[in-house]
């Protein structure tokens, strides 16, 4: 417990001097997962700095995970994957995904032997999903990743009627359905 | 059962009811009579697996289920195609209904009852899979479907574990159809859902692609033996849920669980459609939509999906001085250097330091050369178009002036379009689907003024150059009329317009009518003038002011610095002017340079992309940069270093920080932000005080002869010229020999 607390403290230490020494962590990588209308408003009080995010109460995992510190200078991605167009199934599509971009130059090559990718980056394989965003941002921020959330896009299917397909339009026939 | 039948088809009945209504008034009776702006309908509830949902009137059944999250199988039906209800895939079972239903072809009814999920459900499905099955061949180990295939995976769910199948005479076989370089077809695998029929019917608007026969002798072709020619015809591809239609330049190249998916943004055209690159190693193997109803909805052009290819050839990997009339390989250090002993032996100063920025140039990499070549003293920040060398007419004061503000699902709520100067099927083919739904569906009227196009859709033609729009701003003309009594009229303009000597005064006088008509057309709701831009990086360019001061458009250039510009005119480089070329694939632009810098193409890096609407996204890097090439802003932020005025950013987090000071539009990702109607109208204001400029009445001619080949990306690429071949030239051939042999005999 006590080990806790202690790792508690040291994390919010280590918070607060991130975000004293980088605002711009916390107005673009940290971007708390604002809906678009919010950010209107942000726009709105002309404030070009962001304002700062009241302190949660996070427990840092990273301090015992043994994870490598390299990974707390990577940004991470949170998004929602969209449906693969070739399939209908919807299934798996309302799951929310953490995962690296992909490194320059020392990220992949082809194994000059047999021709197969090779990787120095070991989360370059690495994705983990998550029920809903925030379990993602809340994942990230106990491990101490900066994140970067894309907005999941609305889907606004109109209701369909196999009726359509013989509603009369007034005017010209504007279309000759050959199926 | 009765009462129930009568409700089934309310839907309908209540819409021709209204038709019937409003029809006594002549104003309403031409009223879209579905669209997404249509009057909220009424909501009904009903029971699916017990648990209670509430949809929209007028919804399918199918709907419903997946509203109450019970995934329903199915092969024909599609969210963004016409119902067409003849796979019975999605039978489901409904109270007190004798039979199961197909729950697409059935409305939703309020306080029904349905189960998706009981054994009766499961035979009748398998018994549907059974017919499927029976004449469709079992090569699934050779289908480039495989992996992704609707089929397989539902009869892995719904089929039965052994076959009744002892035909002696066996399966159906079809023969073949040659659609062209991009659509494989193996007909013997159709299940004639008729996905791709409607599809090519409704939102591509190729009208050819049809069926014949009937029953099992059904097949699904062109009628007479021609190729499918529409920009989008990649998408049937996606549509077909079995393996009858796949991609001929992927074909056998990949699996789908061998690849790597990242989601980013094309930048073919000025759309930015959503695209997820699927990567398998080094290599992008593919290209496919990602579905986002504020831009692309689910399709993408056949040039977004299949000019990756071109990402493999041609490309500069490792930095290259010229040396004599050849280029030289060297190192980074070396190429920067010869950069600043280049741009000192010029005698480069002030404004006669330019700057070009091509197509493809991304917004971090704008903004840092932009910061880099005023810090050299120059303000002469040239675009890579025609005219692009003196300040663009419509300014870029006013962010509306530039941009599609109407936004592109706008579009389908425009009643009347006027098109001015522009090919929207080749400048913005998604977008073009988009009018062509519209047009379809509603009663929209669109009336075109430039040169004649085969738009998808029909149009009423007003004329070829500035006196035909001075006809129509004058009220001449029956579209005139059409177009003064629409609810939401649209003018698109084409980006063509601001690079034809006729500009000014074709802009003032849209203008000036815009604001004659401003209570329609500019109103907090709605903005009716957009401008259609066609390169990806134009909007961001306008945005960040890449645009050159009227002092240093007259200023000749000693050194030039070519970003991504491949569309140069080389008789307008200076004989003796220092050239360099930033980009990622040896063309135009890399020809003419002295020394050349390798960047990354878009699909190796993760930069912003602002589109024609003024959207900015953000890409994803999907596999890393060949040889030596390197992230283009990085490229600028170290020749910043060797020039001796280095830039103040180190990693792009505080780049986005300075694009941030620049326009914060730049780096709120995934929203518009509409111009204001004040603003708009300042703007306007602007544009319309040259409305009495001179035209010289030269004809508006559209700015891409073919679509197939219009950037470096899809020059390079073999696929984008087999369809140039195929759809361009007209030059049948090489990709199959169907044609060569005697007619297809049809059974
Ligand atoms: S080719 Fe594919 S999409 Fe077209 S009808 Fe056959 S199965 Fe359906
Ligand atoms: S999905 Fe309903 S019949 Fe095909």
């Amino acid at each position: 417990m006590s080990l806790l607390r202690a790792c508690k403290q040291a994390s919010s230490l280590t918070r607060q001097n991130i975000a004293t020494s980088s605002i711009y962590a916390a107005r673009f990588v940290a971007t708390d997962a604002a809906p678009p209308a919010e950010v209107k408003t942000e726009s709105t009080s002309s404030e070009i700095v962001a304002p700062a995010q009241p302190p949660r109460d996070v427990m840092v995992a990273d301090v015992i995970s043994g994870a490598p510190s390299e990974l707390r200078h990577r940004a991470v991605r949170i998004y929602q994957p969209t449906r693969n167009t070739m399939q209908s199934g919807p299934g798996k599509g309302e799951r929310w995904r953490i995962d690296w971009d992909t490194l320059q130059g020392g990220g992949r090559w082809e194994n000059p032997l047999m021709g197969w990718a090779s990787s120095a980056d070991y989360m370059q394989g690495t994705k983990i999903t998550f029920k809903s965003k925030e379990d993602a941002i809340h994942f990230a921020e106990k491990q101490g990743w900066d994140y970067f959330v894309q907005q999941s896009t609305v889907k606004r299917i109109p209701p369909k009627n196999y009726a359509e397909n013989y509603v009369y339009k007034p005017n010209q026939l504007r279309i000759h359905r050959t199926k | 059962m009765l009462r129930l039948v009568s409700t089934v088809s309310r839907p309908t009945s209540t819409g021709l009811l209204g038709k019937v209504v409003a029809s006594s008034h002549t104003q309403n009776c031409t009223r879209r009579p579905f669209s997404s702006t249509s009057p909220k309908q009424a909501d009904i509830t009903l029971t699916v697996d017990g648990k209670e949902v509430t949809v929209p009137q007028g919804s399918a059944l199918i709907q419903a289920c997946e509203a109450a999250g019970s995934t329903i199988p199915r092969f024909c039906y599609h969210d963004r195609l016409a119902i067409a209800g003849n796979c019975r895939m999605c039978l489901v079972e409904v109270e007190r209904s004798p039979k199961p239903v197909a729950s697409c072809a059935m409305p939703a009814m309020p306080g029904s009852k349905v189960w998706t999920n009981t054994p009766l459900v499961h035979e009748a499905r398998e018994g549907v899979m059974e017919f499927l099955l029976a004449n469709h061949p079992l090569d699934c180990p050779i289908c480039d479907q495989g992996g992704e295939c609707d089929l397989q995976d539902q009869s892995m769910r719904y089929g039965s574990d052994r076959t009744r199948f002892h035909e002696i005479t066996g399966k159906r076989a079809v023969e073949n159809k040659d659609l062209g370089p991009l659509v494989k077809t193996s007909m013997n695998r159709c299940i004639q859902c008729t996905r791709c029929v409607r599809f090519a019917n409704e939102v591509a608007g190729v009208e050819e692609l049809g069926t014949t026969g009937r029953g099992n002798d059904m097949q699904i072709g062109m009628y007479v033996e021609k190729t499918m020619n529409s920009e989008l015809s990649g998408n049937i591809v996606d549509l077909c849920p079995v393996g009858a239609l796949t991609s001929k330049p992927y074909a056998y190249h990949a699996r789908p669980w061998e690849l790597k998916n990242t989601e980013s943004v094309d930048v073919l055209d000025a759309v930015g459609s959503n695209i997820r690159v699927d990567s398998r190693g080094v290599q992008v193997m593919r290209i496919q939509p990602r579905t986002n109803d504020d831009v692309n909805e689910e399709w993408i052009s056949d040039k977004t999906r299949y000019a990756y290819d071109g990402l493999k050839f041609q490309r500069l990997t490792t930095p290259l001085i010229k040396q004599g009339d050849r280029f030289v390989a060297a190192s980074w250090e070396d190429a920067l250097n010869a950069i600043a002993t280049g741009l000192a032996a010029s005698g480069a100063k002030d404004n006669e330091i330019q700057a070009i920025a091509g197509h493809l140039a991304d917004t971090e990499s704008l903004v840092a050369l932009k910061d880099l070549v005023n810090k050299l003293g120059s303000d002469n920040l040239a675009l890579d178009q025609v005219n692009g060398t003196s300040s663009p007419v419509h300014g870029i004061d006013i962010r509306s002036n530039y941009l599609f503000n109407s936004t592109i699902p706008g579009v389908e709520q425009a009643d009347a379009i006027l098109l001015v100067g522009t090919n929207p099927r080749h400048e913005a083919a998604v977008l073009n689907s988009r009018i062509r739904k519209s047009w379809l569906h509603t009663s929209l009227e669109v009336g075109l003024i430039g040169e004649r196009v085969d738009t998808a859709y029909g149009y009423e033609y007003l004329g070829a150059d500035a006196k035909a729009l001075t006809d129509f701003v004058s009220g001449k003309g029956e579209f005139a009329k059409k177009f003064a009594a629409a609810k939401r009229p649209l003018i698109i303009v084409g980006s063509s317009l601001a690079e034809h000597p006729d500009g000014q005064g074709v802009y003032g006088q849209l203008a000036k009518f815009v604001e004659a008509n401003k209570s329609k057309l500019v109103t907090p709701e709605w903005n009716g003038f957009s401008v259609l831009q066609r390169a990806a990086s134009r909007s961001a360019a306008y945005d960040i002011g890449f645009t050159p001061s009227k002092k240093a458009s007259e200023t000749k250039p000693k050194f030039i610095y070519l970003l991504n510009a491949d569309e140069v005119d080389p008789k307008s480089i200076p004989e003796n002017a220092f050239v360099v070329y930033q980009g990622h694939h040896g063309d135009i632009g890399a020809q003419l340079a002295d020394v050349c810098l390798p960047g990354a193409a878009y699909t190796e890096k993760s930069v912003t992309w602002v589109n024609t609407e003024g959207r900015a996204q953000l890409g994803r890097t999907a596999v890393p940069p060949p040889g030596a090439a390197r992230d283009d802003w990085k490229v600028i932020r170290a020749l910043s270093e060797i020039v001796g005025s280095p830039l103040p950013y180190d990693d792009v987090l505080t780049l986005r920080d300075r694009m941030w000071d620049i326009s914060p539009s730049l780096v709120r990702y995934d929203i518009t932000e509409s111009t204001s109607t004040d603003v708009a109208l300042v703007g306007l204001k602007t544009l319309s005080a040259k409305a009495n400029a001179k035209v010289s009445g030269e004809k508006f001619l559209k700015p891409i002869t073919n679509f197939y080949q219009t950037d470096v990306i899809s020059r390079a690429s073999v696929t984008m010229a087999d369809c140039t071949k195929a759809f361009v030239k007209n030059e049948k051939e090489e990709f199959s020999n169907l044609g060569k042999g005697p007619q297809a005999a049809f059974a």
